[in-house]
């Protein structure tokens, strides 16, 4: 049957057109409920079930479908998430209009439908014939939908009945909007809110909890002073914007104050870049990372950024103005380093997401109402309404943010998850996860779908364009307990007296296909994530693990590079192939360096690898030759008990031969992947640059390097690499591994690009002009598409649109630099985490330190036992101010009589500090020399550094 | 806003098709009496005219006969009013000078040419309104215009449209689908012969893929061929009846 | 076929009939042929009408877009007209050979259109000297038996009788920036009254008298006729002379008195057809080109 829909719709040139569409409505489309003789068998994926055994209702103890309305889906996706909820019909209507206005939340209702366990099935009620309903006159699209979805709440009431009467099978609807509700009783649809019905639900009382309070009529009465400003309407900001009255930019929220946030204004041709914002008002409810349109206050109003520190940890939640006033006017005391203040007039988008954080029991004891106080300190406290809250006290929970009114102090959420006790792993690791915004979930059924079948083996269909290498001796070398072997080599002498080297890498990009659900969701993890025992994989584990791993004695398929190289490693032939190895061992660094090492083994293997050892070696000089850096930073590995998982001892990394040898050959395949991807696709090859860095990253360096008696040139990489070679001190041998980590620190990051969007390729720590990641696709994402591209290039694949657009391209640069930062931090905040733990068991303890660095009221330590960082304040809340005289030119730090400079030695003690159970630190204080009044916190931190191919811990 | 879904995961397309579904096609022959041949087609919102004069004389310019088969005239136009937003002409512009050389290049093949040597057919096309599958549309208009003109073809041409949207082959794009950007293709099939009368595609697919778009192209076709054959008799029925009369 | 030719034998037989007002098909000479008339054949446009008359068949769509007022009439709206001879009709017409018959046209009903009281041309201003809504009247002919200009105007009237015009309002803000806001329910339209649009006429003079509706092959014996357009309460909007022969004076008035007669009749029950089609609303069976 036909019908045609009619709308009218503005054209971009802001014309009138009339659109006409056609409508197909259809009368084999299933209700979803098994069983159905009149719909017969058109079900399809995911169905309903037929007696519902869903948690008894109050209001209707009858077996029952839900069907909720749009709204209901948009905000209240915590509580359908929930596993108690089961059953739930999906309109097309409610699921287009989701797509419409929200793409997290429909692909997380997507996620759930595709889950078989909750039983969530989508009705395509817009082109049954019985469910389509027509815009009547004077009526407005948002009615039509609400109508469209009452038609079919009572269609399939109707239906249920007609399939058997004794059944009594009922469908609820769910709506949040009271007009709709009551029309929908007047029809005879069972009706109720969503909150009416969680509380029915006896018999899971918690998910009251995960309700969004929204602003209801009559929930916030009892505060009915309007403490801010009203956000102005989208439309007025953006005239705004464009007139210049107001400007647009990210708001970021103080982590030290507050009541003090910047503006960062987007676009490049602003002056000021930066707004400063104070106090409360002019905060006016914006909440860090969201897009906020700001108006520039008079200049008689700038302030000056204040220095306190202020935390909001009042008890009381109304005692406001009052205190507030007094410390803005402190803070505005300040001199004449006025900077541009505005005041936030509206939101253009918000950025919330779940935060992690702590309950703050409410002083009075019934009370329901609650603070929670999120992890990050620039996210201000939450106003949640819970019953659980003496079950909550001390647990890391989650909380979603659900609005901020205007005459509220802090903004309303609702409980979303119980994470678990603060200080377990477990809860611990969740937190970090989450913070770091590392996507962690368990793969999704639609994703897992993508999944090659077990059992699973090479046919036919595989070995087309693709090598027969089996008979290669083919080892790998990995740390040990490696599960996820991306990388494995070999290298045997040809005829002619030359060697073939060849670099084999897990061909992911075979199993893993463009577009797929697979595709996406390793494409928005961006990295595997390896925490100290726990590593978060960035494809499935069937692949990462077992049929992509290039594990030995089992036939795998792979991705090969293979040079011909003459003895001193000069490359007279490169090719790539897409090829089947079967590896003879997978070795751990230590097995093959033993292997190397002792003479009496002289077995295919161990030629093998004693060749490629030979020509790594060669290769490292000609690298360093060129001006490559070798930097430092002290890796630490835990050692865990076997029974608690607690880490018992620490231990830095050991570097052998071995590892340098396979990190050669890496880098010689990323290289001539790099070249080849760049000579085939100019435009779009996905390359890594690391900048050089501006000379002023150096002073610090070279400053330090002074202090001692030593030049650091900074000029070239080659010269910093040779004057970082010739630094040594006979008397203080660590002196050298200190300058480079100094070094380290003077990095840029180093990132992604797409080859068509810049046009400097350099890669300065590996003095390369250019440089790519192809040797782990199994762990970076990156590899893929540059798997892909090789492989179109070669003629092995197919290419898709996608691939070369340069601007998505990009975009997938954005997420995968973004990606591996947080994957970095994350791994740091684990690393500190696993610390805390180590020196919990271990109590204080008095070590050996370096000073790093040099601050005005602190000194940062480097303890090379643990490779532990830290920072030793001089200053204390309750105590007199020690007399500091900072000293910028060499640099040093002068505390009552004692004088401190980079690289001294001194003696510090280690210890927990619970006394905040949210952050939880390692103090360090100094014993060594001894200052009278001491005893002081600590920061665990480090910076970033881009270590060159080299294997994360495992 | 996000775009258009053109597959939902339920598997219906944005008008409530199913992959492989034509849209519906209506048809009449014999619309006008003054020409010889004239024929109407609606393929979903897709509207056309086909209108055939002759094999007469050749017009114009005695050079252009061919000494050994008709000259196929074709000419496509699309009426000012048909698309979305108002076209300027209705002929003339490149893209109708393009859509009337194909036709030509399909109905040359379908025709039996050789029987009319030194002569001339007109074909003229035209889109009342356009909602994608243009040309498919005039193919399918013009081969029940030239059999109500009584023109020997070795076969009918059916034609239809398809394209690739996630893994699946769609047939019989309609204009949103086709504005969506994804690879497009048309074909012109003589359905007994199995054989392609004219092939275009655009915008680029892999060539693993073709055979599936390909496959679903032509099934279309046929199906077309089914409703064509179903007209073609319907009209012949009421012919031979007036005519009893 | 605009044109066919006649033998002596055919045209005076033809002439004699007329002059005993009888004519070929048993007309009288103030007789039309049975017009058809069918509205929104062409969902996509604003309008659209067909009509056949005899094997005369003409489609016209009318498209709505917006634009800026005319410099001189910064108050109004304006109609545009466009007349497309296809090759549809006849080969002849194909690439640019209707072009010449199309231009004559489309400046004859401009003119038709070019007084006040014809359209309002006010209710299609949105906002006064930024912008109004152009009216594209389109004209598709299709097929040519004969009296083509009284055809069109008939069909074009019927099309401007059937367009709605999406309704829009003007949002201005503080800063004096306007934008156009649509209405998101699609019934809530403009109509354009068409009391007063008129309809051609057309009068051919064959022998001593004159007939309304000419076929083709009337046209044939005819060496000249007066294009009258009158509105539905018989005001004369536009006159013209077409055709290579003469006329006197005496006879134009004579030909006036008649085609206001015939052009009430003809308001008359194409008004009756609008309304009677209008009445049965969304659910009217649209026949189009398949009856």
């Amino acid at each position: 049957m036909l019908k045609s829909k009619t709308f009218l719709k503005k054209t971009r040139a802001g014309g009138v057109m009339k659109i006409v569409r056609e409508h197909y409505l259809r009368d084999d489309i299933g209700c979803g409920a098994p069983g159905c003789m009149a719909c017969g068998g058109a079900h399809e994926g995911p169905v309903l079930e037929s007696q519902p055994q869903d948690p008894a209702s109050s209001l209707c103890p009858w077996p029952h479908y839900l069907m909720p309305d749009t709204n209901v889906l948009l905000h209240q996706i915590d509580v359908l998430e929930d596993p108690a909820i089961r059953n739930v019909i999906v309109l097309q209507t409610v699921l287009q209009e989701v797509r419409n206005r929200s793409a997290p939340v429909y692909k997380r209702i997507r996620d759930v439908t595709n889950n078989q366990e909750k039983h969530f099935y989508t009705f395509t009620n817009e082109h049954h014939r019985e469910t389509y309903v027509e815009q009547k006159q004077g009526e407005n699209a948002n009615d039509r939908n609400d109508r469209a979805i009452r038609v079919a709440a009572k269609w399939y009431n109707e239906h249920l009945k007609k399939m058997s009467a004794e059944n009594q099978l009922q469908v609820i609807f769910i709506t949040n909007d009271r007009k709709n509700k009551e029309k929908a009783v007047e029809e005879g649809i069972p009706a109720f809110t969503c909150e009416e019905y969680v509380k029915s639900l006896t018999a899971n009382p918690e998910l009251i909890d995960r309700l969004a309070c929204l602003s209801e009529e009559g929930n916030e009465i009892e505060s009915g002073k309007i403490i801010f400003s009203e956000h102005l309407p989208l439309s007025k900001l953006q005239q705004g914007i464009k007139s210049g009255t107001y400007l647009q930019g990210t708001f970021r929220a103080s982590r030290e104050n507050y009541l003090e946030a910047t503006v960062w204004i987007h676009g490049d041709t602003e002056e000021n870049k930066e707004i400063l914002l104070q106090g409360l008002k002019h905060l006016n409810r914006a909440i860090h990372e969201d897009i906020v349109a700001v108006e520039l206050l008079s200049k008689s109003q700038w302030v000056a950024p204040s220095s306190v520190v202020l935390h909001d940890e009042g008890q009381n939640e109304d005692v406001e103005k009052e205190e507030e006033r007094e410390r803005m006017l402190k803070a505005a005391v300040n001199e004449k380093m006025l900077k541009p203040t505005g005041r936030v007039v509206g939101i253009i988008k918000r950025n919330w997401r779940p935060y992690c954080g702590m309950l703050s029991k409410s002083d009075i004891k019934e009370s329901r109402r609650h603070l929670f106080t999120p992890a990050d300190r620039r996210i201000p406290r939450i106003r949640i309404e819970t019953r659980q809250a003496s079950t909550l006290e001390g647990r890391r929970i989650i909380v979603a943010i659900d609005g901020w009114p205007r005459n509220s102090r802090y903004p309303n959420g609702h409980f979303v998850k119980n994470l678990g006790e603060v200080g377990e792993k477990e809860t611990e690791t969740e937190v970090l996860l989450l913070e770091h915004d590392v996507p962690h979930q368990p793969f999704s059924q639609a994703v897992l779908s993508f999944l090659p079948k077990m059992p699973w083996s090479i046919t036919e269909k595989d070995m087309k364009n693709r090598e027969d290498l089996r008979h290669l001796c083919v080892c790998s070398v990995d740390p040990p307990g490696c599960t996820d072997i991306d990388d494995a080599l070999h290298c045997r002498e040809l005829e002619n007296g030359n060697l073939e080297v060849g670099v084999h890498i897990a061909d992911v990009s075979h199993f893993i296909r463009p577009g797929n659900a697979l595709d996406q969701e390793s494409a928005r993890r961006g990295t595997t994530v390896y925490l100290c025992e726990k590593r978060i994989d960035m494809v499935p584990e069937l692949l990462s693990s077992n049929l992509c791993s290039l594990r030995c004695n089992v036939d795998r398929l792979a991705f090969s590079c293979i040079w011909e190289m003459n003895h001193s490693a000069e490359i007279l032939k490169t090719r790539f192939t897409k090829s089947v190895i079967n590896s003879r061992a997978s070795l751990t660094y230590a097995e093959a360096q033993m292997k190397i090492d002792s003479a009496t083994m002289n077995d295919a293997i161990t030629t093998s690898l004693r060749r490629l050892n030979k020509l790594a070696k060669i290769l490292k000089k000609g690298r360093i030759e060129k001006g490559a850096l070798t930097l430092s930073s002290p890796e630490v590995r835990f050692h865990m008990d076997s029974e608690t998982h607690d880490p018992i001892d620490l231990q830095t990394k050991e570097l052998r031969e071995t590892n340098s040898m396979v990190e050669e050959f890496m880098l010689l395949a990323n290289i001539s992947v790099a070249k080849k991807i760049h000579e085939e696709f100019s435009e779009h090859a996905l390359l890594r640059k690391h900048p050089a860095p501006p000379p002023s990253n150096y002073e610090i360096l070279v400053k330090a390097a002074k202090s001692k008696n030593l030049e650091i040139k900074t000029d070239t990489a080659k010269s910093l690499a040779e004057s970082l070679d010739r630094a040594e001190s006979p008397t203080f041998p660590y002196l050298n591994t200190l300058l480079r980590i100094l070094a380290t620190r003077c990095m840029m990051q180093a990132v992604y690009f797409c080859s068509g969007m810049d046009n400097d390729f350099h890669h300065y720590g590996l003095a390369s002009p250019i440089y790519t990641h192809f040797t782990s696709p199994i762990r970076r994402y990156a590899d893929i598409i540059v798997h892909r591209l090789l492989a179109v290039a070669i003629g092995a694949d197919c290419t898709y649109p996608d691939l070369t657009d340069k601007h998505k391209l990009a975009d997938i640069c954005k997420n995968l630099n973004f990606r591996h930062k947080m994957a970095q931090y994350a791994q740091r905040a684990s690393v500190a985490f696993h610390t805390q733990l180590f020196f919990k068991s271990k109590g204080i303890v008095s070590e050996e330190a370096y000073i790093l660095f040099v601050r005005k009221n602190a000194i940062v330590v480097l303890i090379p036992k643990y490779g532990l960082e830290g920072t030793v304040f001089f200053e204390e809340k309750d105590r007199p101010k020690p007399r500091l005289i900072y000293d910028d030119e060499v640099p040093s730090l002068k505390i009552e009589d004692t004088v401190f400079h980079i690289f001294d030695k001194v003696k510090v003690k280690i210890m927990l500090d619970s006394s905040n159970l949210q952050h939880q630190k390692i103090r360090m204080s100094l014993i060594e020399p001894q200052i009278p009044g001491i005893g002081i916190p600590t920061d665990i931190s480090n910076t970033d550094l881009d270590e060159p191919e080299r294997k994360p811990l495992r | 806003m996000a775009g258009l879904e053109l597959l939902s995961d339920q598997g219906y397309r944005v008008d409530g098709r199913r992959a492989g579904e034509l849209r519906k096609i209506q048809a009449r022959m014999g619309v006008f009496a003054q020409a010889d041949g004239s024929a109407y087609i609606e393929q979903g919102n897709t509207k056309a005219l086909a209108v055939v004069y002759g094999p007469h004389e050749i017009r114009g310019s005695r050079a252009r006969a061919l000494p050994d088969r008709a000259l196929v005239n074709c000419q496509y136009s699309s009426a000012t009013f048909s698309t979305g937003e108002r076209k300027r002409r209705p002929h003339g512009d490149r893209k109708s000078c393009e859509m009337g050389l194909q036709l030509r290049q399909t109905f040359e093949a379908a025709i039996l040419t050789q029987l009319h040597p030194r002569s001339q057919i007109d074909i003229y096309v035209q889109v009342l309104q356009a909602d994608g599958g243009t040309y498919a549309a005039c193919v399918n208009a013009a081969t029940l215009a030239v059999l109500d003109a009584g023109i020997p073809m070795r076969d009918f041409v059916c034609a239809c449209s398809a394209g690739f949207v996630d893994g699946t082959a769609l047939a019989d794009l309609s204009h949103v689908e086709e504005a969506a950007g994804g690879p497009q293709l048309a074909l012109a099939l003589l359905p007994a012969s199995g054989q392609i009368a004219l092939l275009e595609m655009d915008s680029r697919l892999h060539e693993d893929h073709l055979d599936q778009v390909l496959e679903a192209a032509a099934q279309a076709a046929r199906d077309v061929h089914t409703l064509l054959d179903r007209v073609v008799r319907q009209h012949v029925r009421e012919a031979t009846i007036s005519l009893g009369d | 076929m605009a044109s066919v030719t006649l033998s002596e034998a055919e045209k005076v037989y033809i002439v004699h009939g007329v002059q005993e007002d009888l004519r070929v098909d048993g007309r009288g000479c103030e007789d039309y042929r049975s017009v058809e008339v069918e509205t929104d054949v062409v969902s996509n446009t604003s309008g659209s009408a067909r009509v056949k008359l005899g094997h005369t068949d003409i489609l016209v769509g009318v498209k709505a877009e917006m634009g800026t007022p005319k410099l001189e009439k910064p108050n109004e709206g304006y109609l545009e007209f466009f007349v497309d001879c296809s090759a549809n009709a006849t080969p002849e017409f194909e690439g640019r050979g209707g072009d010449d018959l199309g231009t004559e046209i489309a400046n004859t009903l401009y003119r038709i259109f070019n007084n006040k009281c014809s359209v309002d041309l006010k209710s299609l201003c949105i906002n006064p000297r930024e912008h109004c809504w152009v009216l594209y009247v389109d004209v598709l002919l299709l097929e040519c038996g004969g009296n083509l200009f009284d055809a069109i105007s008939i069909a074009v009237k019927a099309a401007l009788f059937n367009t709605r015009i999406p309704r829009v309002r003007v949002l201005e803000d503080e800063e004096g920036s306007k934008d156009i806001e649509l209405s998101d329910d699609p019934y809530d339209c403009i109509r354009l009254s068409v009391e007063n649009v008129p309809c051609i006429v057309t009068l051919c003079k064959i022998g001593y008298r004159h007939v309304v509706d000419a076929t083709l092959q009337e046209e044939a014996c005819s060496l000249a006729s007066l294009l009258v357009s009158v509105t539905s309460k018989g005001v004369v909007t536009c006159m013209r002379k077409v055709g290579k022969g003469s006329l006197d004076p005496e006879s134009i008035f004579e030909m006036m008195e008649t085609s206001k007669r015939v052009g009430k009749v003809l308001h008359n029950s194409l008004q009756s057809i609008l309304h009677k089609e209008e009445s049965l609303g969304p659910k009217r069976q649209k026949v189009g080109f398949l009856g």
